[in-house]
């Protein structure tokens, strides 16, 4: 794979250098490279893959999710040419993941690691899929894994900094990402704006602003109107009280990535800054297309359920909904949203399991701890009448 | 709270950049282990000590473990030489009661100084040592001592890397030093640079310690005690074609040789090596020694070599052991991961435990060796059906090794020795053990000499263990090396002394010695 991806890389230094055409980022050169190779050479089942893989990659940088539907699609020539090649197959999980059909991805996942289990990627796969569906030991064991196999790799640092988070060790989780960072190799701008962002976003949690801002502001250097770096300035802004900065950052940021739950957070970011008219009216738009994409994998329920919690007053709603999510993935935010709506419903008791269930992990988030508070406050007030 | 679709954008050019396309197996058997040098384990050996202090038809009373790490290395290859890595915990462990887990431990930690660290070379020394002349240019005043004598004890001025280690045994979760009787430190023999510089006998002398409750310790650079046609093995098992003229097939007279009629392409390299004896008392569960009829006599061994490991966990109790080290390498029974598992789990193969070996039981029951074998013979050789019950002796705990009525345990690559078993005398010796009536050779533990190579050829890929299958060729399998190309000795630690950097020769196919080119 680094062999395929070389020659795009100098291409890519080489387009930047030159005035005329638009300067492409990292996953646009390695699919205008992938192209080329399957032109030359249109019997290369490798060159498929390297197509699907920077059609994914591009999925992440644009947050376009159609980019997955066609990696999936590229795949399909690969599998005919070779069927069932090893390399396909985990670009396949890497799709399946990203189009959040979890259960899948872990079970290909699964039959991949018994095929190779020295293959470190797999394990990633593997961590991917446990965090999401909540099973946090194997999680961990599957990252462990990785960083055993092959000391300070970078995929394997990141998966440890985010379990490290849940866990509620944040400095910890800075400790894996600083090092990430410093093993990304310079050229691979989105990959260091990404690891950047992620490292704005503890430090954030751990209440340095600045630090957050500064590390945001060299984010958007590497890679401009970064749409993650967008909202987690807009969430850094909010923490501060910024809350017009925040809904400007975050309209920014849904123009760059349009889905819903995106939407969600203008409205919210509206709302505390006192426009409750405004806020409404995203809050309606916001409604009409999470509903849109509620039956399938990737959608916005977590912020729906939230959205009918505490702006809409339709707390069965909201029950009925994170009943459904619950069912499917039981990770720390999804049994947060869960609690809520049972909050929200009158029913304290089954809430403060959930909630609990969440702390439990480890998990430091601001918003659970908020929630936990309220639960509990609740109860006590139950208890004293 | 982030959402899904930014918790899982986890960078790409990370996976591509981590992307672990080392595949191929040779003497450095995982991918992760070739990038580890110091930490690969070459060979493990147990068996019950035939020292003189072993008087003959008496039971059993010591065995002798010996770990060997760090391959081929070129005994002229200075001026660093084969110093021990600190950051290595080298461990072998005794599984006593069958459950392929670790019931005593023994670890083994080195320390490094550099006590000449404005000298070129780590080892210097001639004679009774040299000073500058009187044409000596200033500032250097004539009469200043400029080479020190030669080396010929660890306190010689000439040792300038000089590595003493710590011995540490841990039973039933406590852990006991193991130190000479006056607390004086051991230390490691270093490279044999050549004859000139030191008297390396003198210091394999001094390196070898005895200590209280009959134990005994080595560690240092010796002879690498393997022998094998490596060059012919690994070219898809392209042997040389002997006296029987069909490739790695013996005549009779070839097999019943003490001598090489192939490249024994380990000669002239050394290793690093760790050895210890301990009264069979100190490792069996019943803490005495059992007679060879007792399922308590045979116990499970194994190596491993571990580094300090990264977890995702941080333990704020620092001092617990496990968790802080990460397993890289591993062995028990020899060439079971070079041979038998495929390159796609040699990794996790070195890193996991004994215990999960489970995993690996279809490479272990249907190894893909022998039907290699009888692809390139075109058939001539005959194998075995899957699955291959033969080999559970390898993997459980079974006779012929373990009695009877033993508990088989779970599938585990362990090295098993029944120490109820006398040693054979060195002089009655054979060197395919067990399957020339030798009840204390490999199989039933691993000594020096036993030739595992052509065992494992037999067994393995002529699965003369399975009726009909032990007839000619399948039993007159062999690579054509059939001794080392230095003398063991015949005490404790029983391993040759290294090559001298100076003289050292390796035998080369087509040379006297050295077996065919074809």
């Amino acid at each position: 794979m680094i062999r395929h991806f070389a020659l795009p890389l100098l291409i890519a230094a080489g387009l930047s250098l030159e005035a005329e055409g638009p300067v492409l980022s990292p996953a646009e050169t390695r699919i205008q490279a992938a192209r080329r190779r399957i032109a030359a050479d249109p019997g290369s089942p490798a060159h498929f893959n390297a197509l699907a893989l920077a059609l994914a990659q591009r999925a992440r940088e644009s947050s376009d999710q159609a980019y997955y539907d066609r990696a999936l699609e590229t795949l399909k020539r690969s599998f005919e040419l070779a069927p069932g090649n090893f390399e396909g197959e985990k670009i396949r999980a890497w799709v399946l993941l990203g189009r959040h059909d979890f259960g899948a991805a872990l079970e290909l996942a699964k039959t991949l690691n018994r095929k190779a289990p020295d293959d470190v990627q797999v394990y990633g796969y593997l961590a991917d899929a446990y965090i999401e569906l909540g099973k946090y030991a194997e999680a961990e064991k599957a990252a462990q894994w990785m960083l055993d196999l092959r000391p300070g790799n970078v995929a394997g640092l990141t998966r440890g900094a985010y379990l490290r988070e849940l866990f509620g060790d944040l400095d910890g989780a800075v400790e894996f990402m600083n090092e990430a960072y410093a093993r990304t190799p310079p050229g691979e701008a989105e990959d260091r704006a990404w690891i950047l962002t992620h490292l704005a976003h503890l430090q954030r949690l751990l209440g340095r602003f600045d630090v957050a801002r500064r590390l945001l502001s060299e984010a958007f250097r590497l890679y401009p109107d970064y749409h993650y770096a967008l909202a987690e300035l807009g969430r850094v802004a909010m923490a501060q009280g910024e809350n017009a900065e925040a809904a400007r950052l975050f309209q920014k940021h849904y123009r760059l990535a349009p889905h819903p739950e995106n939407l969600f957070l203008v409205g919210e970011a509206l709302e505390k800054a006192g426009e409750p008219e405004q806020a409404r009216s995203v809050f309606l738009d916001f409604e009409a297309a999470a509903r849109k994409e509620m039956d399938g994998a990737d959608n916005a329920n977590r912020e729906l359920i939230f959205y009918y919690a505490d702006y809409a007053a339709r707390p069965e709603e909201a029950l009925r909904l994170a009943h459904f999510e619950i069912a499917r993935r039981q990770d720390v935010y999804t049994r947060d949203a869960y609690a809520w709506a049972l909050f929200r419903s009158g029913r304290y008791e089954e809430a403060r399991v959930q909630i609990e269930a969440a702390l439990a992990v480890g998990v430091r988030d601001p918003k659970l701890l908020g929630h936990a508070e309220a639960i509990r406050a609740r109860r006590q007030a139950a208890a004293v009448r | 709270m982030r959402t899904a679709r930014e918790i899982l954008a986890l960078p790409l050019a990370a996976l591509i950049a981590a992307s672990p396309h080392l595949i191929g197996a040779n003497h450095r058997e995982a991918p992760i282990t070739a990038l580890d040098h110091k930490a690969d384990i070459t060979d493990f050996f147990a068996f019950v000590s035939y020292g003189p202090d072993q008087a003959s038809n008496t039971p059993p009373s010591k065995v002798t473990l010996i770990l060997c790490v760090d391959p081929l290395l070129e005994p002229a290859n200075g001026p660093n030489y084969f110093p021990f890595d600190p950051g290595i915990v080298y461990e072998i462990k005794v599984d006593n009661n069958h459950d392929a887990g670790e019931d005593i431990v023994f670890q083994f930690q080195f320390y490094t100084e550099q006590r000449l660290p404005g000298l070129f070379t780590v080892y210097a020394g001639a004679g009774n040592g040299a000073v500058a002349p009187s044409n000596s240019p200033a500032p250097v005043a004539p009469g200043t001592p400029l080479v020190p004598p030669r080396i010929s004890g660890f306190d010689s001025p000439g040792l300038g890397q000089r590595q003493s280690y710590r011995v540490t045994m841990v039973k039933g979760g406590v852990a006991t030093s193991l130190t000479s009787a006056d607390g004086s430190p051991f230390y490691a023999v270093p490279a044999n640079v050549g004859p000139r510089t030191m008297d390396y006998a003198a210091l394999f002398e001094k390196g070898t310690y005895k200590l209280p409750g009959g134990i005994s310790v080595f560690a240092g650079t010796v002879d690498d005690p393997f022998w094998i046609d490596l060059g012919g093995a690994f070219d898809t098992l392209n042997l040389r074609t002997l006296g029987s003229g069909v490739p790695g097939i013996l005549t009779d007279a070839e097999d019943a040789a003490g001598r090489n009629f192939a490249t024994d392409t380990v000669s002239g390299y050394a290793v690093n090596a760790i050895a210890i004896e301990v009264p069979i008392e100190m490792l069996t569960s019943t803490g005495k020694v059992e007679p060879p009829g007792s399922p308590a006599a045979t116990i499970g061994t194994w190596a491993t070599t571990g580094r300090p490991r990264v977890t995702i966990r941080r333990s704020p109790e620092a001092v617990i052991h496990d968790g802080l080290v990460r397993q890289v390498q591993r062995m028990g029974n020899p060439l079971v991961n070079e041979l038998l598992i495929g390159t796609g789990s040699k990794d996790r193969f070195s890193m996991d435990h004994p215990s999960n070996d489970g995993q690996f039981a279809a490479f272990l029951l249907d190894p893909a060796l022998p039907r290699v074998v009888n692809a390139l013979t075109g058939g001539v050789l005959a194998i075995p059906a899957p699955p291959r019950a033969d080999l559970l002796p390898l993997v459980t705990y079974a006779p012929p090794i373990a009695a009877p009525n033993t508990p088989p345990g779970p599938v585990a690559d362990l090295l098993r020795l029944n120490t109820g078993v006398p040693a054979t005398p060195p002089a009655a010796a054979h060197r395919l053990g067990l399957l020339a009536g030798d009840a204390a050779g490999f199989p039933n533990g691993r000594r020096l000499f036993d030739d595992v190579t052509d065992i494992a050829l037999r067994v393995v890929v002529g699965g003369v263990l399975v009726q009909g299958f032990n007839k000619f060729p399948n039993n007159r399998l062999g690579d054509g090396v059939n001794v080392n190309d230095a003398p063991y000795r015949n005490e404790f630690p029983y391993l040759a002394d290294a090559p001298d950097g100076r003289n050292r020769r390796h035998l080369d196919p087509g040379e006297e010695g050295g077996g065919p080119v074809q």
